[in-house]
């Protein structure tokens, strides 16, 4: 992959970023929340609820990339003052999407994290321009899109300035069709091996079934992602959109008691492997 | 026209129309202090009849006496109501507003031109109370009021300390991805350069931040916002695109409350101001009393005498009550030390300042 000059492996340190209390590529770190803002109850409902179970980054979204014109497109700047609202009142920092490269100033004023959705991956003039703030930004993979490609679109938001990358699969399109789509649990130690950017995994859209996210989850602690994306909704039959594959705030909870002992467990092993290493 | 333009300019003569009225009651108010009843049935007959007199074909004679007969019974159930008239700089919406509605609740709350204005009103007895700023933490003293305070009867009786919070407003229904302009005052948009450069908006200078916001309202200037207060926004229906956009984290004007007669109660800070002879020593003899008599100190300030060019006055701030044995003590000492002082009086403490 020759032409990642900021991007590859090359560069010996990993990359650390801290959003709050929490750093990537440091921490395990769990952003959790709506699939979007719907209103400021719902949301304010989900953020208690995500926080009392210990997660440590709010996602919300205020815009909606949606396969029909005719689903709900999101609040737009409402939603981003609800968000504010919410980490105002729980403490969490706030990942949430931008999609049109004329927001991106005014989303970067109310967000910690700027997420680029999948269909957005290879919107280069979006991830130029948020390649001139400063603020994280959340690289989910193309559907259709090899790790190449994606890390190609890692490279456009470094070399604009801003060093602050976050990789996250979310599945790609195979033929299988009993899930949405398919998991790609091998791009974390692929990517560790190509580049020095933190990733983390969607359990819920590669999924896209309830009964498949707590199991993935659990293998992307194992196979040592640094942290994961997960949509809970205090009411998912309610939910404006993606209403079969958000959590309950009890699910997740159950979910959470298990991800974080088996993410120390996976620490310890690595720690043991490294001094078994340095002694042989 | 289409018809949401159509809507777009009656919501916006609306909003005047009842900003106005909210103009002309606080003339109503002021009108008080000069006359023996509230009721003038002469000068009623004349406001209506000059009224009719012109030639409106659709706003009708018999629904303009209607109209102003309403005004009127208001405006005189307002001045029936004992409201206490507090005067701020600035237009309505001002910092000064916002604090004057803290310091002084139900009370009708008057806006003048400048801060002397603010201060003869409340001595020729126009007004009855004055709120004015003091200091800023990020601008430093207002040597304007700090100068008037010099001179004044007036007694202190209250202080407040009000965070800044500037707030992007603009008109309802405004794209911000349109906005390119932003009115206010230079210093607030000093204050929040950072966030107009982030947003590539274009600072446009103005006399007064709430004037800003009224503006706006008023006129509607395309792709325009201005910066202001919250209470600008509620008071001329504005939407806030964002709250909190200035650059520093803690920045806060402290407000004082000016009246004629000092503070009833006992209070729990005092403030005084002094001028020493230019001599080795004086002002360090003026401190120490203070240190002897263990009274903290909240503030020290120092500001050029206009009267007497070369000298200086102080202003100090402790805790404490005139009332108090030590304090009194002190001032009394002061009195054969300083070669004047002036004691602006004892009053709360805004206990949220400290």
């Amino acid at each position: 992959m020759k032409n990642l000059k900021l991007a590859s492996r090359e560069r010996e340190e990993r990359t650390v970023i801290q959003v709050g209390d929490v750093a990537f590529g440091r921490d395990f770190v769990v952003m959790a929340g709506p699939c979007s803002v719907e209103s400021e109850m719902q949301t304010l409902e989900a953020a208690r609820a995500v926080k009392a179970a210990g997660a440590d980054i709010l996602r919300g979204g205020a815009f909606k990339p949606r396969t029909s014109p005719y689903s709900f497109q999101g609040l737009g700047l409402q939603g981003l003052k609800i968000l504010d609202k919410a980490r105002r009142e729980t403490g969490l920092p706030i990942v949430t999407e931008v999609l049109d490269p004329r927001d991106v100033s005014w989303v970067a004023e109310f967000a910690d994290i700027l997420q680029i959705g999948t269909r957005n991956m290879q919107n280069f003039s979006l991830l130029k321009e948020v390649g001139t703030t400063q603020l994280p930004v959340l690289l989910k993979r193309g559907m259709f899109s090899t790790l190449e490609e994606w890390l190609n679109c890692a490279e456009y938001i470094l070399s604009e300035g801003n060093p602050n990358v976050i990789l996250c699969e979310r599945g790609i399109r195979t033929f299988e069709n009993y899930t949405r789509n398919t998991l790609d649990l091998s791009a974390v130690p692929a990517i560790k091996e190509l580049t020095h950017l933190p990733i983390v995994i969607d359990p819920t859209h590669s999924t896209g079934r309830l009964s498949l996210i707590p199991p993935m989850s659990l293998a992307a602690v194992a196979a040592g992602a640094d942290g994961l994306l997960i949509e809970v909704h205090h009411d998912p039959a309610q939910a404006l959109c993606d209403a079969d594959q958000a959590l309950t705030p009890r699910h997740f909870e159950t979910l959470m008691r298990q991800l974080r002992p088996l993410h120390g467990f996976m620490r310890t092993l690595a720690d043991e492997t490294a001094k078994t290493a340095a002694t042989a | 026209m289409k018809l949401d333009e159509i809507r777009y300019k009656i919501d916006r003569i609306d909003r005047e129309l009842l900003v106005l009225l909210q103009e002309r009651m606080g003339l109503a108010l002021r009108s008080k202090k000069f006359k023996e009843v509230v009721s003038d049935p002469g000068r009623e007959e004349d406001l209506l009849a000059r009224a009719e007199r012109l030639n409106l074909d659709l706003v009708e004679r018999s629904f303009t006496r209607q109209l102003l007969q309403t005004i009127i019974q208001e405006s005189k159930r307002l001045q029936e109501e004992d409201r206490r008239l507090v005067a701020f700089q600035g237009e309505h919406g001002a910092y000064g507003e916002v604090a004057s509605r803290q310091l002084v609740s139900n009370g009708a709350y008057i806006p003048c031109l400048e801060f002397v204005d603010v201060f003869r009103g409340v001595e020729a007895g126009d007004l009855d109370l004055g709120v004015v700023p003091v200091e800023n933490s990020l601008e430093g003293a207002v040597t304007q009021v700090n100068d008037l305070l010099t001179t004044t009867r007036l007694k202190v009786i209250g202080e407040i300390k009000v965070p800044v919070k500037h707030c992007l407003l603009a008109t309802r229904g405004t794209d911000y991805r349109e906005i390119r302009v932003v009115y206010s005052h230079p210093q607030a948009l000093a204050q929040c350069r950072g966030f107009l450069m982030r947003n590539k908006l274009e600072p446009h200078p103005f006399y007064d931040t709430a004037g800003a916001a009224k503006m706006l309202a008023r006129e509607s200037p395309k792709a325009s916002a201005a910066i202001a207060s919250r209470l600008s926004a509620e008071l001329y229906d504005l939407d806030i695109i964002k709250e909190g956009i200035e650059d520093g984290s803690s920045n806060s004007t402290r407000f004082l409350l000016l009246s004629r007669d000092s503070y009833p109660g006992k209070g729990d800070k005092t403030s005084i101001i002094f001028a020493v002879p230019h001599e080795a020593g004086q002002l360090y003899d003026v401190l120490r009393l203070f240190a002897e008599a263990d009274i903290n100190l909240t503030r020290i300030a120092s500001m050029p005498r206009r009267s007497d060019p070369g000298n200086y006055s102080f202003f100090l701030d402790f805790e404490g009550a005139l009332q108090d044995e030590k304090v009194a003590n002190v001032m009394a000492r002061m009195e054969e030390l300083a070669i004047g002082m002036k004691v602006l009086g004892s009053y709360p403490a805004d206990s949220s300042s400290q």
